[in-house]
Formats: C-alpha cells, sequence, structure tokens
C-alpha cells in the first residue's frame, strides 16, 4: 500500500477506532493472585513435589522401573536417533562389498558446499564406479541433498553424531573405504527416504 | 578466666568448621543437586575419586581445587586495593553475625556454666542488623572498583535494595521484641521453650514479612537484581574471579545460614524440640551422670537447632528456584509500599494485643 492510500485509509476510518488501546496488564490477575503469597506457596507446592518426587530413587536409581529424570548419561549411553536425523553421509554398500554408486555426479553437483569429489571409472563389464569418492566433512552441512538426488539410493545420512569432528583438516577428508557401511545397518533410512521422497513428484 | 577462655576457642572454632567447613562448600552442592532435582534433571554427579562419585559429593572438592588454581584477575583501570578489599568486606559480616546466635542453652558442665552462645549480646539483634549493613559496602565497592558498567549498575541496585528492605526489615522484628521483651537472643531462645510460645504463634505475619526481607536481603531469586544474569552478566561480580568470587558466593552462602540461624532462633523455637524442655532432657539423660547428661543434652540442643537450620536453607533454596524474578521497579514498590506499612501493622496489632492480654 502505498502512504497516500494509507492515509486515505486512515481518514475514513471512524475516529473512536484511531485511539491508542489501553494496555490493561492486570486483567487476567484476580484479587486472590494478585496478593500473590498463595500463589508463591502454589508454586513451592509444585517445585516440591517434583523434588520429593525425585527424590525416591536418587542415590541408587530404581532398577528396571522407568526413570523419572530424562537425562541420558552420554558417554554409557547413547541417545537412539530417529530416522529423520540427519548425522554423517555415509555410503550404501552392496552384499558383496562393493558400492552402489554409479558415479553419475549427481551429489557432487548439488552439494552446495562442495563437500564431494568424485573421480569415475568404468569396470571390465562395463558398470560405472567411482575409483576415488572423497567426503571432505568439515564442508559438509548435512542438508541431505545428495541424499535425495541419488538415483542409486547410493549415499543416505545415517544416524551416526560422533566423531564429526577431528583437529586436522586432513583427517575430516574421507575416503570411500572408510564410508562404506553394509545396507542392512542402514535399512530403516533407506526406507524412510523413499517414503518421504515418494510424496514428491519429481 | 583459662576456663572461659578455652570454652569461648571452642565454640568459635565449632561455628567455624560448621559454617565455613561444612555449610558453604556443601550448599553449592545442595544448590546444584536441589535444583536438577526440581527441574527433573540429575545434576553434578561426574566428580569421582578412583571411580567412587558418592552423588556428585566430590564436586565441592574439585570446585575448590579449580578456584584455587585459576587466574586472579583485576581489569585495567580498576581500584586495586578496594577491588581486593571488597569481598573481605562482604565475607567477613556474613561469618561474625553467627557469634550472637545460640546453638544451646546453658549447662553445667564440671561446676562451670556453658551457654552454647559465642557471644552473648544484650543489643544481639541490633549487632545482626549492625552488621548486615556493613555488607551492603562490600557489594557496593565491589562494584564501582571494578571500572565496568554492568558491575556499577550491580552496585547501584544492591544499594538501594539493601537499604530499602532493612529498613523494612527492622520494622518486622519489633514485633517480636515486643513480644518477647529483650533483643537478646538467648532469652528470646529461652522463652520459647514453651511451644506455644514459639515466634510463629505470635508473630505469624512477622514471620512472612522477615523471611521476605531477609531475601532480599540475601540478594537471591526472586530478589536477585544486583547480579540479574540476563541484564548485568553477573551483576557487581562481573569482573571478579578466582578466589575473590568464591569469597562472594561463600558470603551469600554463609548468609544463608545466618538467616536460617535467624528465623530458627526467632520463630521456630531455637534449639528446642516442642513440648521437650532442656530439665526434661536432663532427666531423661541423667544415667549418664550430671556431665554426661549435659553434654549429651547439648549434642541433643545442637543436632535440633542445625536440623532447623537446615530445613530452612532447603526453603530458601526452593524459594530460589521457584520464584522468577522481580523487576527493579516492582522490587522497590514491594519494600516500600508493602513490606513497610504491613511491618508498621504488625507492630500496630501486636500493641493493641499485648494491651488487652495485659
Amino acid at each position: 500500500m502505498e502512504i497516500k492510500d494509507f492515509q486515505a485509509w486512515v481518514g475514513n476510518l471512524p475516529a473512536d477506532k484511531l485511539k491508542p488501546k489501553k494496555v490493561r496488564k492486570s486483567i487476567d490477575l484476580s484479587l486472590w493472585e494478585r496478593l500473590y503469597i498463595f500463589e508463591v506457596l502454589r508454586g513451592l507446592a509444585i517445585t516440591s513435589r517434583h523434588f520429593f518426587g525425585n527424590l525416591v530413587g536418587f542415590v541408587v536409581p530404581p532398577n528396571g522401573k522407568k526413570r523419572k529424570i530424562p537425562t541420558i548419561y552420554y558417554p554409557e549411553e547413547k541417545a537412539v536417533m530417529p530416522p529423520a536425523y540427519r548425522g554423517r553421509p555415509v555410503l550404501v554398500a552392496n552384499p558383496d562389498g562393493t558400492e552402489r554408486c554409479v558415479a553419475c555426479g549427481l551429489c557432487e553437483k548439488i552439494c552446495p558446499a562442495f563437500a564431494i569429489s568424485i573421480i569415475g571409472d568404468e569396470r571390465a563389464n562395463g558398470d560405472r564406479y567411482p575409483s576415488s569418492y572423497t567426503l571432505d566433512l568439515s564442508r559438509c552441512i548435512y542438508c541431505g541433498y545428495c541424499e535425495e538426488v541419488c538415483p542409486k539410493e547410493a549415499i543416505v545420512m545415517s544416524d551416526e553424531y560422533e566423531g564429526l569432528c577431528a583437529s586436522r583438516r586432513r583427517d575430516m577428508l574421507y575416503t570411500k573405504e572408510q564410508l562404506l557401511r553394509p545396507a542392512a545397518q542402514l535399512q530403516k533410512r533407506i526406507d524412510y527416504v523413499r517414503r518421504i521422497y515418494a510424496k514428491c513428484n519429481y | 578466666m583459662i576456663a572461659d577462655l578455652t570454652e569461648t576457642i571452642i565454640k568459635i572454632l565449632f561455628i567455624f568448621s560448621i559454617n565455613v567447613g561444612f555449610y558453604s562448600p556443601i550448599l553449592g552442592w545442595v544448590e546444584r543437586k536441589q535444583s536438577a532435582l526440581m527441574q527433573d534433571r540429575v545434576g553434578a554427579n561426574r566428580a569421582n575419586i578412583l571411580n567412587f562419585k558418592i552423588i556428585g559429593l566430590f564436586h565441592p572438592i574439585a570446585d575448590a581445587v579449580k578456584v584455587l588454581t585459576k587466574e586472579d584477575f583485576i581489569p585495567e583501570g580498576a581500584d586495586k586495593f578496594f577491588h581486593t578489599l571488597a569481598p573481605f568486606i562482604s565475607l567477613t559480616p556474613a561469618i561474625v553475625t553467627f557469634a550472637v546466635i545460640p546453638f544451646g542453652g546453658n549447662y553445667e558442665l564440671w561446676g562451670h556454666s556453658v551457654k552454647l552462645v559465642i557471644a552473648d549480646l544484650d543489643v544481639g539483634m541490633l549487632f545482626i542488623f549492625a552488621f548486615a549493613s556493613l555488607s551492603t559496602y562490600g557489594v557496593v565497592l565491589g562494584g564501582w572498583s571494578s571500572n565496568n558498567n554492568w558491575s556499577l549498575l550491580g552496585g547501584l541496585r544492591a544499594s538501594a535494595q539493601m537499604l530499602s528492605y532493612e529498613v523494612a526489615m527492622g520494622l518486622t522484628l519489633i514485633g517480636v521484641f515486643m513480644v518477647y521483651g529483650s533483643l537478646r537472643l538467648t532469652d528470646i531462645g529461652m522463652i520459647q521453650e514453651n511451644f506455644f510460645r514459639w515466634g510463629i504463634f505470635m508473630q505469624p505475619l512477622g514471620f512472612i514479612l522477615f523471611l521476605t526481607c531477609a531475601i532480599a536481603e540475601n540478594k537471591r531469586a526472586p530478589f536477585d537484581q544486583p547480579e540479574a544474569e540476563s541484564e548485568l552478566v553477573a551483576g557487581y561480580f562481573t569482573e571478579y574471579s578466582s578466589m575473590k568470587f568464591v569469597m562472594f558466593w561463600m558470603g551469600e552462602f554463609l548468609e544463608i545460614v545466618t538467616i536460617s540461624g535467624i528465623v530458627t532462633t526467632l520463630f521456630f523455637g531455637a534449639w528446642h524440640l516442642p513440648f521437650v524442655t532442656d530439665q526434661m532432657l536432663l532427666s531423661w539423660f541423667s544415667p549418664a551422670g550430671p556431665n554426661g547428661a549435659a553434654i549429651l543434652a547439648m549434642i541433643v540442643n545442637v543436632l535440633v537447632f542445625f536440623l532447623k537450620v537446615s530445613f530452612f536453607i532447603w526453603l530458601l533454596m526452593t524459594i530460589r528456584w521457584t520464584l522468577p524474578r522481580f523487576r527493579y521497579d516492582q522490587v522497590m514498590r514491594l519494600g516500600w509500599k508493602m513490606m513497610l506499612p504491613l511491618a508498621l501493622l504488625n507492630i500496630f496489632i501486636t500493641g493493641i494485643v499485648l494491651l488487652v492480654w495485659k
């Protein structure tokens, strides 16, 4: 809307609508609530209930029972990631240990961070395969475009969230051999990807 | 003379070891662990010695080692003398005030009368007020000498808040003094041997007002304006590190202990169990001989007193982790427009009741 139009629109409004609205801050508080002391006691009751509830099994957590506190003791316990989680991108291996990738170069093309570099080659029977597949994890932004674009379901985002960083940059360059995972391990994610991207009709 | 001196030194060492040696390190752990339990978390539990981690009880030790080995940093442009002095001024009153709080009754030990209080001053409560207001200087000096905007704002807020609430705090306790007719804390404790003469029954309004003012004096949430993290980084101790930082914290924790001690002494029967007098304790323990009975009764007194103190520490911690911080104008309005008139009303009602009762 142009300023001129706006002024015309304002001019047409009835005068009482132009008055600034009075802010009534205490409109929702009853007298009981404004006395504050009783509400304080109610709050203290709530926090004390949590305190005493959690105090049971404070020293020795009850064995086998579902724990009330949802904290995960990280190095000892690991979080189970849902299939939608995008961890380190990995290559899916065939049952015979070779990679599914056919070195088409689509992931290399789509990668917004230029993290993937592929050198393709041909086998004796004419199948294409990547002779070198390098993933620079220091560049990867975990967007999942490579997985979305891959026609062979050869690269998927795994649920690995450990060891994503290193002290030296050359340690962040992952080779094909380091990235290969058996397909059974990634089946959940592959099913998920099929379900999700089947919705989009490319 | 020698006996008196020995007695006093033993009492000072006892209170010092309980306060500085036990409560101030353990309260850091209590604060973390209690807040964790209240918020459905686990809390600090990783510090260990040889893989033993007794529900995180080694954390105070780890903290002490960390704090002692950290760099003691004085910012450029800070007033070095006052910057160093401030934490001492803040910590000392917190330790000293416990001198007049009684933690037991009077007993005869080998023909020598023993009073379980370090200094039995007849102006005990005034002494506490005097030293409580001294700790304001530590905060203000710390805020001013750091040469930092946030520190200065924190110091200003602290001075305004503590001055405002000191007035109300003094007035709330006048009702207590009218009822008991004494400023001497041992006298007040003695009178509360009778369960129906406990301060909470005589002065229920005074108790609530005093607790509120005491928390405000202590500068903890919901009255932690001087150190409001979300506004002033850390307030008046923004520029403090290492041991000086911890001295502010120790002062705060010891103030909690002192407040709990005062509340216990004035409102919750001091060292007495309900319906149990010191004479009854002595007669129960009489098989142990007169001296043994006195010692056992003393131990019971001290245990009861510090159990009550620990309960009030728990209550103060619960309040601190339950209530949100007040806005600054709300703090001032509460202090001058609610606390002060209510304290005066309390005095008025107490006076009328006392007149009618007589």
